[in-house]
């Protein structure tokens, strides 16, 4: 969506000459560029951005620090938070190079979540360095909800040295009332604005050289009521008349629409061919003299915009070179207002050779815009039906909807390509309604002979297709595109036979096409517990991904394949997997891609199996260190279950419960199915402690019992609460519960065994030993642990045993004297080790910082006092007092210097991502 | 179609608005606002006034208006319209 136009909406417009000097406002002015938020609010035609740009182009310094101003001219078609945020970012940057650094993948997702870029954009602007306004002219454009939310987001969370300037015709929805009780806001409104009677006069005596009397001032000033607009307009048509006094006298003594009235007065006093070049050059947001000599057939544009901007005719200067202008924008609708009632016709043609000036200059969007603008909605179909693919690579599914809901039915009903692709931006922006009316109209053009045979019966319309290499992908498409709704609808059985049709009819060499087809095979089969076939697809989307060059699909599709490959039971798999996803994200030598945290992650879920537990902590602080704003989705709830399984292993059970407990409020699903619930994990934890009337309460509201059928969806609830009943054996131990106990145990055995679930079978074994131990038989607890051994030996598993405890231990210890499995069972017992001593001061703290405190604990590392810090924050100072203390007594510390030396060392600090001495760390 | 049921007013039918503006426009601006009639009044006011389908139609109307920077004065609404014909006669 960033073509060539970018450079001219950042561009900050320079101070004219002899402008009217508004020192009155500037006062204003500055003081709101200290605050968070200046708000220039008034209707068309006040001068706004007049007032801004001077303001800003004159003051490159304010009370005496360097400020640099970031300026975004917003159009309509901003008004998608996608692109609303690309502009931000980019406008930012073109000011201070470190901003957006990790803009350019995140920009690529197909929805970015507004909070997440966000904050990794206020993480690279940190909270030194010059003051940056950020200006967002024409905000009245917006009115997109997400827009303003992210807005309000950015207020809250920015740091002191950015300063967000608003201009619009209407007030923006955002909590402006909180701000201005803080007195965070400073206003200029229409009142502010108003010329002066003083102002008016310097304007048309002064700039504009007029020498009317002070009457005639004071006539213009009352009728226009200082609107600037209508002063400018008046000027001009005074401009070289005699008869000032008399005309002026004409119009202000009644109401007519005072713009309105004045613009055609400017009008007739141009020549014929000027004024109808004015007319018809209104309709584009934007020209130069290339689209205005395209549109207008005038073979000297290019003077005639020279006049224009000489004559002060309300061209506005888009970039350094004088190449594109657009017009003042009242000025730009009247003339619209007038051109489109008066010659429809006209303003039709016009759009069209705007549309085919932008079709040919590399400018799809503009080009569908003008082409719907102008009415020309089959012209805008073609053009739409040849943006597909483009638009597919670059995952404008949103704009793609968008458009195509603005064509009627019967032009889509004739184009299979478009309705094929309408169905696949649906289902992308998560809409299921209308996607099998769409899928069907394109299927009805698949069979030659049925579409003939209609088009003949009914003489209706024929098919329509314009490029004929996305019609021969129809096929396949409608396939993969069913097979999408059937996910969506609950139909994992729908969305397999979708999904392999699709794999029949796929060109060769349309990899992504493949991708697509194998990753909707692979979900709705590891969702209705077919792992083996779920590897095997996810396996070959891996291989089309890479193929089509889709690194950030691969990084996601990996964590799905490698939680498979664990419940299989092949760790070595996994571990391969992750690593080779890795090595495909690092290797392009950019910033990360998004992903590469949630590989680290991955890995170290298995280092910690294989009980190398500071190897486990060192990558999930690499994941943090990256930030969870470049992770996946279920970066946060799957790093906090990692941690707390880490935790776990460090005999931390608390701190584990806590971060299972955060887990649990970060969780998101992700298409996923949820096969490990953290409620069970926590069940765990609970049993570990010996709370186990938690766990029964949990296993009561789960509506468990060891009567229910057993599903791989709820395989990890049932081991869990056959964990449970196990440890109230312990205690209380009847022949009848371990009956029950290691009946279900069994059940489970089976169905995992049945269903190719290693991992699980390795853990149910080695409940199943501890089960036969409690009934007092080792020689029958020695069957399934040399089972479990056996089995876990290749892939390396530890902690599996070493988390049974010291039941488990007496029964190796048995095993080792028999002589089973050896070397392994020695290396199991020497993990056993001693009982965990208190964590030593150089790791990781025992009970984790809390977000707040983390924040906290990332400014006390800048050089904001404790009152500033409260304000930033907006808490009261003793809040801040109090997370502080609880920092110290977390880390071990006793003051700031040393807390923030102990976050460093522990990796807390990521506020800035880039540390020096860290980002060698990565990309091994 | 505008059906409604038991007389009750159809929530998503269309509603005829009154619109008063402050200043007179001229009749030429009738196709800017949708095909609406426009009338001058006395006291240099305008009223703009028709059937309107739905909100959204009212609120791109009164973006149009604010686009205009021409003070707006009322804002009416009358009985729902009927498919054929405005139920409510509006005022001259």
């Amino acid at each position: 969506m960033l073509g060539p136009l970018l450079g001219t909406k950042l561009y900050l417009p320079r101070r004219k000459e002899g402008m009217v000097a508004r020192d009155r406002l500037v006062q204003r002015l500055e003081r709101g560029a200290a605050e968070k938020l200046l708000l220039v609010s008034a209707p068309a035609g006040f001068g706004k951005t007049t007032l801004l740009t001077d303001w800003l182009s004159g003051a490159p310094f304010a009370a005496g620090r360097a400020r640099r101003a970031a300026w975004l001219s917003l159009d309509r078609s901003d008004n998608d938070p996608r692109v609303f945020w690309t502009y931000v970012v980019a406008a930012l940057h073109s000011v201070e190079a470190g901003a957006g650094r990790s803009e350019p993948q995140l920009v690529a997702l197909d929805q970015p979540p507004t909070q997440v870029l966000l904050t990794a954009l206020l993480n690279d602007l940190g909270s030194t360095g010059d003051d940056i306004v950020l200006i967002l002219d024409d905000y009245h454009v917006i009115d997109a909800p997400e827009i303003h939310d992210g807005i309000a987001f950015l207020l809250d969370h920015m740091p002191p040295r950015l300063h967000v300037v608003i201009s619009s015709r209407a007030d923006p929805a955002i909590p402006l009332a909180r701000l201005r009780a803080r007195g965070e806001l400073v206003e200029v409104r229409a009142a502010n604005l108003r010329f002066t009677p003083d102002e008016a006069a310097a304007y048309l005596n002064g700039t504009m050289g007029l020498q009317l009397t002070h009457a005639d001032v004071a006539a213009l000033d009352a009728r226009t009521e200082g609107w600037i607009a209508a002063l400018q307009l008046a000027a001009l048509s005074i401009q070289g008349r005699d008869d000032a006094a008399r005309y002026i006298a004409g119009f202000t003594g009644d109401d007519r629409y005072i713009v309105d009235y004045l613009v055609e007065e400017v009008l007739q006093r141009l020549p014929a061919d000027v004024r109808e070049f004015v007319l018809h050059v209104s309709l584009l947001d934007r020209f130069n003299s290339s689209l205005c000599a395209a549109v207008t057939g005038s073979d000297t544009a290019k003077a005639t915009l020279d006049t224009l901007e000489q004559a002060n005719l309300f061209l506005v200067s888009l970039d350094d070179r004088r190449e594109w202008y657009r017009y003042h924008h009242l000025f730009a609708d009247m003339l619209r207002s007038r051109l489109t009632q008066e010659s429809p016709a006209v303003a039709a043609q016009i759009h069209r050779r705007a549309s085919d000036w932008y079709a040919a200059n590399g400018e799809p969007a503009q080009a569908v815009e003008h082409a719907m603008a102008g009415g020309h909605l089959a012209r805008a179909a073609d053009l739409i039906e040849l943006a597909i693919p483009q638009m597919r690579r670059d995952r404008q599914e949103a704009a793609l909807r968008r458009w195509c809901e603005a064509l009627p039915l019967e032009l889509l009903r004739a184009r299979p390509v478009l309705s094929n692709s309408f169905a696949g931006a649906l289902l992308s922006t998560g809409e299921t309604r209308g996607v099998d009316g769409h899928l069907l109209n394109a299927e009805r053009w698949l069979d030659p002979t049925v579409a003939r045979r209609e088009s003949v019966a009914s003489g209706a319309q024929l098919m329509v297709v314009v490029d004929e290499d996305e019609f021969r992908r129809v096929p396949a498409g409608v396939a993969v595109h069913r097979a999408g709704l059937a996910l969506f609808l609950g139909d994992p059985a729908g969305t397999v036979s979708h999904a392999r049709r699709a794999m029949d009819l796929l060109e060769e060499g349309d990899e992504l096409g493949r991708g697509a087809a194998t990753a909707l095979i692979a979900l709705a089969s590891w969702g209705s517990g077919d792992l083996e076939t779920a590897r095997d697809a996810y396996t070959k989307t891996l291989v089309s991904m890479e193929r089509a060059g889709h690194i950030a699909d691969i990084l996601g599709c990996s964590i799905a394949l490698a939680d498979i490959q664990i419940t299989q039971g092949r760790l070595r798999d996994a571990m391969r997997t992750y690593q080779r996803a890795l090595l495909l994200a690092t290797s392009g030598g950019g910033p990360p891609l998004r992903g590469t945290p949630d590989m680290y992650v991955g890995m170290s879920a298995i280092h910690r199996e294989g009980n190398d537990i500071e190897g486990a902590t060192e990558l999930l602080a690499r994941s943090r260190e990256l930030g969870e704003h470049v992770g996946l989705p279920q970066n946060p709830y799957r790093w906090r279950v990692a941690m707390a399984r880490v935790r776990e292993a460090e005999a931390d059970l608390d701190g584990a419960a806590g971060l299972l407990d955060e887990a649990e409020g970060v969780y998101v699903g992700d298409f996923s199915p949820n096969v490990r619930p953290v409620a069970a994990m926590r069940a765990r934890i609970h049993i570990k402690l010996g709370r186990i009337a938690d766990a029964s309460d949990w296993a009561r509201g789960q509506q468990l019992s060891t009567a229910d059928d057993l599903s791989y969806l709820r395989e990890y609830d049932h081991i869990t609460l056959a964990r449970a009943l196990l440890a109230r054996c312990a205690i209380q131990p009847t022949a009848e519960r371990l009956d029950v106990a290691t009946s279900l145990l069994g059940r489970l055995l089976d169905a995992a065994e049945a269903g190719g679930r290693t991992g699980s079978a390795i853990e149910l074994l080695i409940l199943q030993a501890q089960a036969f131990a409690m009934k007092g038989s080792a020689a029958a607890a020695l069957v399934p642990l040399e089972r479990a051994l056996l089995l876990a030996e290749p892939e390396g598993y530890v902690r599996a045993f070493v988390d049974g405890g010291s039941s488990i231990s007496s029964l190796l210890s048995l095993a080792l004297k028999r002589g089973i499995a050896g070397d392994y069972v020695g290396d199991l017992l020497a993990a056993f080790g001693p009982i965990p001593q208190p964590v030593p001061a150089r790791q990781a703290p025992i009970h984790p910082l809390s977000e707040r405190e983390l924040q906290i604990l990332r400014l006390l590392g800048g050089d904001l006092g404790g009152p500033e810090i409260a304000r930033q924050l907006v808490v009261s100072l003793n809040t801040v007092r109090t997370h502080t203390k609880s920092i110290y007594s977390k880390l071990g510390v006793n003051d700031r210097r040393a807390a923030v030396r102990r976050g460093e060392e522990l990796g807390l600090m990521s506020w800035t991502r880039d540390r020096p001495g860290r980002s060698s760390a990565r990309g091994e | 179609m505008n059906e409604t049921r038991s007389g009750q007013r159809d929530p998503d039918g269309p509603v005829w608005y009154q619109i008063r503006l402050k200043g007179h426009l001229a009749s030429r601006w009738s196709a800017w606002f949708g095909g609406l009639t426009l009338t001058r009044e006395d006291g240099g006011t305008t009223l703009i006034e028709g059937a309107v389908i739905d909100q959204s139609e009212l609120h791109g109307l009164l973006q149009r208006i604010r686009d205009t920077g021409l003070p707006l004065v009322s804002l009416t609404s009358a009985e729902t319209c009927g498919s054929h014909q405005p139920a409510a006669a509006p005022p001259d």
